[in-house]
């Protein structure tokens, strides 16, 4: 599928902001099963310097600063995405086997993770451990318990816990900010999707399991005889839990992360985008920044997705921005 | 000293190691005894030599032994078999030797020496860190710690190889990660450790120099040998306390300190900077000290390295980023900085990129240092080197790394986190000490042999549920070194803090010294924050020194005929090599700031003692029933807030108005009251204090704490006997002469002894600003209330222009106002006349202005001149000569001159305020969406 993203956030200062340092992560992930076809930054005011990195994780970052006094802060990052269902993409015969290795008990991989002399080592490892919005507590590993039951595959025990967290928790809008933890969440029983991936990742990880956040979006628009989805108003974010080494055809041995998103109950498909993954929200949060006056500010987010033709059906909208 | 003669007087011994000997009891059994070179013990030391093996392959595996030594001490620790058992180590003998039984007589008299220098110094570690927190003095033992060649070889040799494996580990960490992928470090102490930074993965600082300074926490084991114990790399402290320990007891024990061939410290700090500089890509680089701010608990230590390193005292909120390069803000512009020395905990660097609360950072800094535009000092994200449990795994890492086995070993240590190994443990924890694998738990060491069955039991519990967060290390008995206790020698139980700092050739020197900590009586945890003490320590080299290391720059080395001495810190001019470069320091703009406040509250103080005691005099004086003179006192003091405007005027309830003035003198919560200008005068000295002098602080701290001190003394008489009130305006007159002549040596030293830069002009425009204010606003007061008219009146306000000297000398017995004017508002040479003030504050204004190519010729033109009031003629701001009937309505346009004075020097404050520390003070804010 062909997505059209375009992500505005826009600050709003009073009094004005002498200068600021901003970093941005806005630019969508190319991975297996998503191409970045097209993709760029707006900064206004001018950035009076910037730079493109790509950071531990992956992820493409932009750092920028402004020097000069401004009310106003506007970024727009405008990507077309190519998207495939993971998994979909792949070609037939390693579908085929994967699907049928997806067998693999929670145990099994939650040993892998536990420390000895000369273990093997993986990328996974970064996501084993409590991070900022993530911290360990008994609360997750108590909650993820019954969907990990001895001997269970971990796609079917976390696709459980995805159910179970999906129907424990309220979606509401607005009920907590980007900085609450995942504790607060799971206590109120409520929250917005970054809530529920943060509690997904925090269980896992409870269980010994190593899981990341990934923010992204989600096309809102219900394909024909679909029901509507909750949509989010901004960014999306969901869960992605680590299943470990499928030995590929050239008897290399990587690991899968399997995409989980307990807001909608659901494994997201080729009608998502992922834009960033890290340990949590605040590795990947879309604009961070620190300015010097501005003590107050409105912030206003607008997140369009929809799907287009072609990238040439683009051509005549951009002339409109 | 005669109680000490007597102290002796009975033990009739001839030698100075005799007497030693008699005076020290052994160290307890178990722990080596530094004074006797070996190890207390009847009977073996054996308990902790039992713990097991591990069944890491990546952990360390050897058991530990403790074995006590005492038959086969080496070299100076010999204790030959047949000789008396008191036999002091060779060192100690010599020490006391060079003592001599004399000098034993005077060990209290150097003790209160000692604190007498720690007290004018003004050494503090402030416990808890915050701006109400006590300040404690800093302890430190009369007795140094004496380290003997062959000690400081063993050390030498284990800490520079040590220090070069955790600056292997750092780099391969940040870098191609092998060791993690080889399983011979476990992810959770660097991906799981809260100091392992993200944002440094794939820096390369230059010469590959991660870490600049590394701190190591030595024991000495019964069995005599050394062994480490933890390492700090993130901003360790004491680099500066040892320093102010030596320059302390050298000098108390001069003799021994020459004779014993003690190592020089100065060429190891001197090598810290040089080898940043060098790393520097331009030649003319300049290398700041990032501190936390005056609240930390080692500011002291900040304020008194940056002195002595020469190196420019800054807190994140002075420096700027800019296109990816670090600036100093300063009251000339931005100047480049190139090499910054922190100390400050990482997580606060960046709050960008770090903690996105943290004030105390530069925004953008990551940037900087990942650009290579920066040296800094340590490289952020060294935090993981600090668990203990990385000391279980260094075995390997040093075969792995460097090929090389461990020249000194770690205390043997276990991380939990690896099931076997926790298994194997938990048995052995009675013998142990348990300690959390990461900063932050709040939990504190615990060790095993203290504790009940139970306890052990839930320890046991809490390691099986979580046990990577928890550490096991064998417990040692820490060695006892001397210490003076005013009548005997006592040991205490000692943790040595050594540092390790580049050599300028790719790898590590120990610096020749270091800090002991002493754990208090009865304890075996050396912790400062626990009411412990320190030692200085003494590593004696065993060959002359007097040439110097040929891998040392040539700036390092002394100069012909100066042996190598540590230049004095507390002198305000640094002595450091570095220096000679010719570089003017910078003013940044929150010194200068700062500066600026402390001339306001210099001068304001001086204005409000000198109000008070007038305002005494008067109210107890002949003049105390002239009604004029009360009201324009008692306006004087409600404008200056030394009483409440609620209080009764002085025309009124003279008494009552009098107590409150004196009750009010210490009421710190009342702006500009006596008490609240002193100790807003010493804040503001305190964030500077790197630019005063030693001497110009400790006048400032007795200041405010003898005047509160006898304030407080007489309000408790005051309170104890009603009639101790009718003395309490002599008491109060008192403090208040005694805190003048305080203050008469603060404005001397400002005067005198200070570099006349652009910050002490602002220093100067302070103090002028605020006397042309107060001075102009009190004439006004004078001719409203009609007290210039009146004989009291008119000599308060001579006094309070301190000028009544002069005034007599000039005038003899006229009490005209002409007179009165022409000294107090036109004499150019009266320092307090209005007209000598605002010249000075021109003058000041227009070299600030050259200096910092900044136009401030309006605010010099805007300020009233007197020199062109007119005073007499036909334009005269006076009523004409025969018209003076003394009424205060004939002077309006004098007055309002006046009160225009006293705008003008109120809109210049606002000005500089403006111009040079708006960016000085306003506050960032983080972002995050």
């Amino acid at each position: 599928m062909l997505l059209h993203v375009v992500h505005v956030t826009r600050y709003q200062y009073t009094p004005w902001v002498e200068n600021a340092n901003h970093v941005v992560c806005l630019t969508p992930a190319s991975k297996t099963g998503q191409t970045l076809l097209r993709h760029s930054l707006h900064i206004s005011p001018t950035p009076a310097q910037q730079r493109e990195v790509v950071d531990s994780y992956g992820n493409s970052r932009c750092f920028f600063s402004l020097q000069t006094s401004h009310d106003v802060l506007r970024v727009v990052a405008d990507s077309v995405v190519s998207t495939a269902s993971t998994l979909q993409d792949s070609d037939a015969a390693e579908r085929s086997a994967a699907a049928n290795r997806l067998d693999v008990p929670w145990e099994r991989v939650r040993d892998q993770f536990r420390y000895r002399a000369g273990a093997a080592y993986s990328h996974a490892w970064e996501f084993l451990f409590a991070s900022p919005y993530v911290p360990r507590d008994d609360a997750f590993m108590q909650f993820a318990q019954p969907s990990f039951t001895p001997g269970r595959p971990l796609p079917e025990a976390a696709h459980n816990l995805m159910e179970r967290i999906h129907s424990a928790m309220v979606y509401e809008s607005h009920s907590t900010e980007v900085s609450t933890p995942a504790l607060v969440a799971l206590t109120q029983g409520k929250g917005v999707c970054q809530d529920f991936a943060h509690i997904m990742v925090a269980c896992c990880r409870a269980m010994g399991l190593p899981a990341r956040y990934v923010s992204g979006y989600m096309l809102t628009q219900p394909a024909p005889g679909q029901p509507r989805l909750i949509g989010c108003d901004a960014s999306h974010a969901w869960a992605s839990v680590y299943y470990p080494a499928l030995v590929g055809s050239d008897g290399a041995a990587t690991g899968l992360w399997l995409d989980f998103d307990p807001t909608n109950n659901r494994a997201p498909g080729e009608d998502y985008v992922t834009l960033a993954t890290g340990r949590d929200f605040l590795d990947v949060s879309p604009l961070r920044g620190v300015i010097r006056g501005g003590s107050q500010h409105v912030l206003d987010v607008a997140v369009t997705v929809r799907p287009i033709e072609s990238l040439q059906s683009l051509e005549s909208i951009d002339s409109i921005d | 000293m005669e109680n000490n003669k007597s102290l002796f007087a009975d033990l009739a011994l001839e030698k100075a190691t005799d007497i030693a000997s008699a005076l020290a009891p052994p160290a307890l059994d178990g722990h080596f005894d530094e004074l006797r070179g070996r190890t207390s013990a009847k009977t073996a030391v054996a308990s902790t030599a039992t713990l097991s093996q591990s069944q890491s392959q990546a952990q360390s595996a050897a058991s530990p032994a403790f074995q006590s030594q005492s038959q086969t001490q080496s070299q100076s620790q010999s204790s030959a078999p047949g000789q008396p058992a008191d036999l002091l180590s060779k060192s100690w003998t010599t020490f006391f030797n060079f003592l001599g039984t004399d000098g034993f007589h005077d060990l209290n008299r150097r003790t209160a020496n000692l604190r007498r220098k720690i007290r004018d110094n003004g050494v503090t570690y402030n416990v808890y860190a915050d701006a109400n927190g006590p300040r404690r003095p800093w302890s430190l033992d009369l007795f140094p710690m004496i380290l003997s060649p062959a000690d400081w070889a063993e050390i030498e040799v284990g800490i520079t190889q040590r220090t070069r494996l955790l600056n292997h580990v750092m780099a391969d960490v940040y870098g191609p990660q092998t060791l993690l992928s080889k399983g011979l470090l476990p992810a959770a102490l660097v991906q799981g450790h809260p100091g392992y930074l993200r944002a440094m993965q794939g820096v390369k600082p230059a010469g590959g120099i991660f870490l600049h300074i590394a701190a190591f926490d030595l024991a000495r084991g019964p069995d005599g040998r050394w062994w480490v114990v933890s390492q700090r790399t993130q901003a360790p402290s004491g680099l500066g306390y040892l320093l102010e320990n030596r320059l302390t007891i050298s000098l108390l024990f001069p003799e021994a300190f020459r004779e014993m061939k003690v190592q020089r410290l100065a060429a190891s700090y001197t090598a810290l900077v040089d080898g940043m500089r060098a790393l520097c890509p331009v030649a003319d680089s300049r290398i700041v000290l990032l501190t936390p701010g005056p609240y930390n608990e080692t500011y002291f230590e900040h304020a008194y390295l940056a002195r002595y390193l020469g190196l420019s005292l800054v807190e994140g909120s002075d420096l700027l980023v800019r296109n990816e390069r670090l600036y100093l803000k300063t009251l000339q512009g931005l100047e480049p900085v190139h090499g910054l020395l922190k100390r400050l905990d990482d997580e606060y660097l960046d709050p960008l990129e770090l903690r996105a609360d943290s004030t105390l950072g530069v925004p953008g800094l990551l940037q900087v240092i990942r650009a290579g535009n920066v040296q800094i000092a340590n490289a952020p994200g060294s935090a993981f080197l600090e668990s203990s449990a990385l000391l279980g795994f260094l075995p390997a890492l040093s075969r792995h790394l460097l090929g090389e086995t461990l020249a000194m070993p770690s205390l043997p240590t276990w991380w939990c986190g690896e099931q076997a190994v926790m298994q194997d443990m938990l048995p052995q924890l009675k013998n142990c000490v348990i300690k959390p694998t990461y900063p932050g738990s709040g939990m504190a060491s615990v060790i095993g042999h203290t504790l009940s069955q139970r306890a052990l039991d839930e320890w046991a519990g809490r390691i099986v549920r979580q046990g990577e967060d928890y550490t096991v290390q064998a417990y040692l008995p820490l060695s006892q070194t001397p210490t003076w206790q005013g009548e005997k020698i006592a040991p205490r139980s000692a943790m040595l803090r050594v540092f390790a700092v580049p050599d300028g050739a790719g790898s590590w020197q120990v610096l020749p010294g270091g800090l002991a900590r002493l754990a208090g009586k009865n304890e075996n945890i050396a912790s400062m924050q626990h009411g412990g003490s320190s030692a200085d320590v003494w590593a004696l080299g065993g060959f002359d020194q007097t040439p110097p290391a040929p891998n040392l720059p040539a700036s390092a080395r002394a100069a012909p005929g100066h042996h190598a001495e540590l230049p004095n810190a507390h002198q305000a001019t640094p002595a450091h090599a570095a220096n000679f470069l010719n570089r003017k320091q910078p003013v940044t703009s929150r010194a200068a700031e700062n500066l600026f406040w402390l001339g306001r509250y210099t001068e304001r103080a001086e204005n409000s003692l000198r109000l008070a005691q007038l305002s005494l005099q008067c109210l107890g004086g002949e003049d105390q029933s002239s009604q004029p003179l009360l009201a324009w006192l008692t306006v004087m003091a409600v404008g200056n807030s030394l009483v409440l405007d609620t209080v009764p005027p002085a025309t009124h309830a003279r008494r009552v108005f009098e107590r409150s003035l004196i009750a009010s003198l210490t009421n710190t919560e009342q702006p500009t009251s006596v008490g609240f200008n002193l100790s807003a005068l010493k804040s503001a000295a305190s964030a500077v204090r790197e630019r005063l002098s030693q001497e110009q602080w400790h006048v400032i701290v007795r200041t405010e704490t003898d005047f509160l001190s006898r304030c407080a003394a007489f309000k408790a008489e005051g309170q104890i006997a009603a009639h101790a009130m009718e003395y309490s305006p002599v008491e109060a007159l008192r403090a208040l002469e005694a805190a003048s002549g305080f203050l008469a040596a603060m404005t001397g030293a400002q005067t005198d002894r200070m570099m006349r830069d652009d910050g002490w002009r602002l220093l100067s425009i302070g103090r002028n600003i605020e006397r042309l204010s107060m001075l102009s606003d009190a004439l006004a007061k004078g001719f409203q209330t009609g007290a210039v008219f009146d004989e009291g009146g008119f000599s308060a306000m001579v006094a309070l222009f301190d000028s009544t000297i002069t005034f007599h000398a000039q005038y003899h017995q006229r009490r005209d106002i002409p007179a009165l004017l022409d000294l107090l508002v036109l004499d150019r040479d009266n320092p307090r006349s209005l007209s000598w003030v605002i010249h000075t504050l021109k003058n000041r204004l227009t070299k600030l202005a050259t200096s910092t190519s900044s136009d401030l010729t309006d605010l010099a033109a805007d300020l009233p001149d007197p020199a062109y009031w007119v005073l007499t003629g036909r334009d005269t701001l006076l009523p004409a000569s025969g018209a003076d009937s003394g009424a205060n309505s004939d002077y309006a346009d004098l007055v309002s001159q006046l009160e225009n004075c006293q705008a003008s020097a109120l809109e210049l404050s606002d000005h500089i305020s403006r111009r040079y520390f708006s960016h000085a003070t306003s506050a960032n804010h983080s972002l995050v969406t």
